[in-house]
């Protein structure tokens, strides 16, 4: 997952990540742990997270 | 009659509550899978955090969104805090932090840090404001108009209550918006505590509206609303359309002015043009709370502490007092808040780091853990529109009508500025206000 300019720090995602994976201060980093589930993407906001788009 | 809510956030749940009592057939439409906004609560290690208000009601059990649950037949619990506000200064009248020690006092003990020339101009000025109020500058300038303020205590109060109440600093304030507050605080009192937090309001709402035979519907998103002539009939909600006589928006002037645009054609000769120029000029408040965990008290009580002599925290709260159950057994939940001006946005990180530096000062002699820091601002923000920029709740097409913290009442701080809001709406769409 990634997350993009629209982030404004709020947590929501971090607290319904699963796997913990990720971490927010003043905005929000998916850390190594993530599995790519995209449950976080669904409880933002503000359409802060994508999938990456594999290259 | 048919209504239609976008969003189910407090203003949603509030109007869609209002309108289902008065006999409507109400729907509405949450974009996430959770309800509530940014008013409900976020489990987390066992603390019940939030998703963004600080467990609190500015007016209490008394107050406007208080008198709006009950009229809506909301059955919710709210604790007067006691003491109300604490204000933390230093033990030394020249110090200008709390590096060498500080005194808790109360709210209306300020005046003794005032000289006793202020202090004879306050007496003064507290009794004479009520029948004349001040209009027309900010807070900050009136305070240095009328009172010579020479150590900036006033200021620093000033700052730190506008901070906590309406994220906003003394120079952003409208004076006329602050006095309305403090007959609000006459009329209503001081702040209380809803049992169950955030959530305990959100799921009495939701209860009314079960047995009301409404619906909500979470992951489904407004795409748009659709116009004919001037007048709202409805909105695609999760790619199907969605008829109704009455929509009404909890997302903002801004973003609800989006969803009609798609409907160019007609939206002419109705002010839209001017419409969109206020909508956009609302600016956002930005803010930072940061969640604290602690076995011992570090507030001490259920009410406000102001920190006016802290770099960046404006205030906290420590509600676990008055519910318990706001955090695991033996512990504490602590809530700090602090303004962060448009200029600093882009610098978050340092405006947490001087947060939590604020933390280490205030609570120099106590033990806690940070739990958790957010961080609001943009199209999440602490109030869509910073308090005393409100255009109220109607727009230029009828049958559209604006609540939320984008489209709060005068002189309502936060979720009372929603509910007085709300309240307005009901009127206008009912006639009345509902029972």
């Amino acid at each position: 997952m990634r997350v993009n300019k629209n982030c404004v720090g709020c947590g929501q995602c971090a607290v319904f990540c699963k796997k913990n994976a990720i971490e927010v201060l003043g905005r929000a980093r998916i850390t190594d742990s993530c599995v790519e589930c995209g449950l976080c993407a669904s409880y933002c906001p503000v359409k802060a997270i994508e999938f990456e788009v594999s290259t | 009659m048919k209504a239609v809510v976008i969003g189910a956030g407090l203003g949603g749940l509030l109007s869609a509550a209002g309108l289902a009592k008065a006999g409507y057939e109400v729907e509405v439409f949450e974009s996430l899978p959770i309800t509530g906004g940014r008013f409900t609560n976020l489990e987390y290690e066992g603390f019940k955090l939030s998703t963004g208000a600080l467990h609190m009601l500015p007016h209490g059990p008394k107050g406007p969104l208080a008198q709006l649950l009950s009229k809506v037949g909301a059955e919710v619990k709210i604790v007067r805090s006691e003491p109300q506000t604490i204000l933390r200064v230093p033990l030394e009248k020249e110090a200008r932090d709390y590096k060498k020690g500080f005194l808790d006092i109360p709210f209306n003990d300020f005046p003794t840090r005032l000289s006793r020339k202020d202090r004879m101009k306050i007496a003064y000025l507290i009794v004479s404001t009520r029948k004349n109020r001040p209009t027309g500058s900010s807070l900050k300038t009136w305070i240095k108009a009328q009172l010579k303020d020479e150590d900036d205590w006033l200021v620093k109060l000033a700052d730190s209550f506008c901070g906590w109440a309406l994220s906003l600093t003394s120079e952003e304030t409208p004076v006329e918006e602050v006095f309305e507050i403090i007959e609000n605080l006459y009329r209503y009192g001081g702040p209380g505590i809803p049992i169950g937090g955030c959530k305990g309001i959100i799921d009495a709402l939701e209860s009314v509206l079960e047995a009301k035979g409404a619906k909500i519907h979470t992951k489904s998103e407004v795409s748009k609303i659709l116009i004919e002539n001037g007048k709202a009939v409805g909105v695609i909600a999760a790619g199907k359309k969605i008829e109704a006589e009455l929509v009404i928006s909890n997302i903002g002037h801004p973003g609800s002015a989006r969803l009609c645009e798609g409907e160019k054609e007609n939206l002419e000769g109705v002010g839209w043009t001017n419409y969109l120029k206020q909508a956009k000029a609302q600016k956002p408040s930005a803010g930072i709370k940061i969640c604290l965990a602690a076995a011992e008290p570090l507030v001490g009580h259920s009410g406000v502490l102001l920190t006016p002599y802290a770099k960046r925290i404006n205030g906290l709260d420590e509600v676990s007092h008055v519910d318990p159950t706001l955090a695991p057994a033996g512990k504490h939940l602590t809530m700090s808040h602090q303004h962060v001006s448009p200029e600093r946005i882009k610098f978050l990180r340092e405006e947490i780091e001087l947060g939590l530096q604020d933390l280490k000062e205030i609570f120099s002699d106590k033990t806690y853990e940070v739990l958790f820091i957010q961080s609001y601002h943009a199209d999440w923000p602490v109030n869509r529109a910073a308090s005393g920029t409100d255009i109220g709740n109607e727009t230029p097409i009828s049958g559209l009508y604006v609540v939320g913290d984008g489209a709060k009442g005068r002189g309502g701080i936060e979720v009372e500025g929603v509910a007085l809001g709300v309240a307005q709406t009901l009127q206008k769409i009912l006639g009345e206000s509902p029972e």
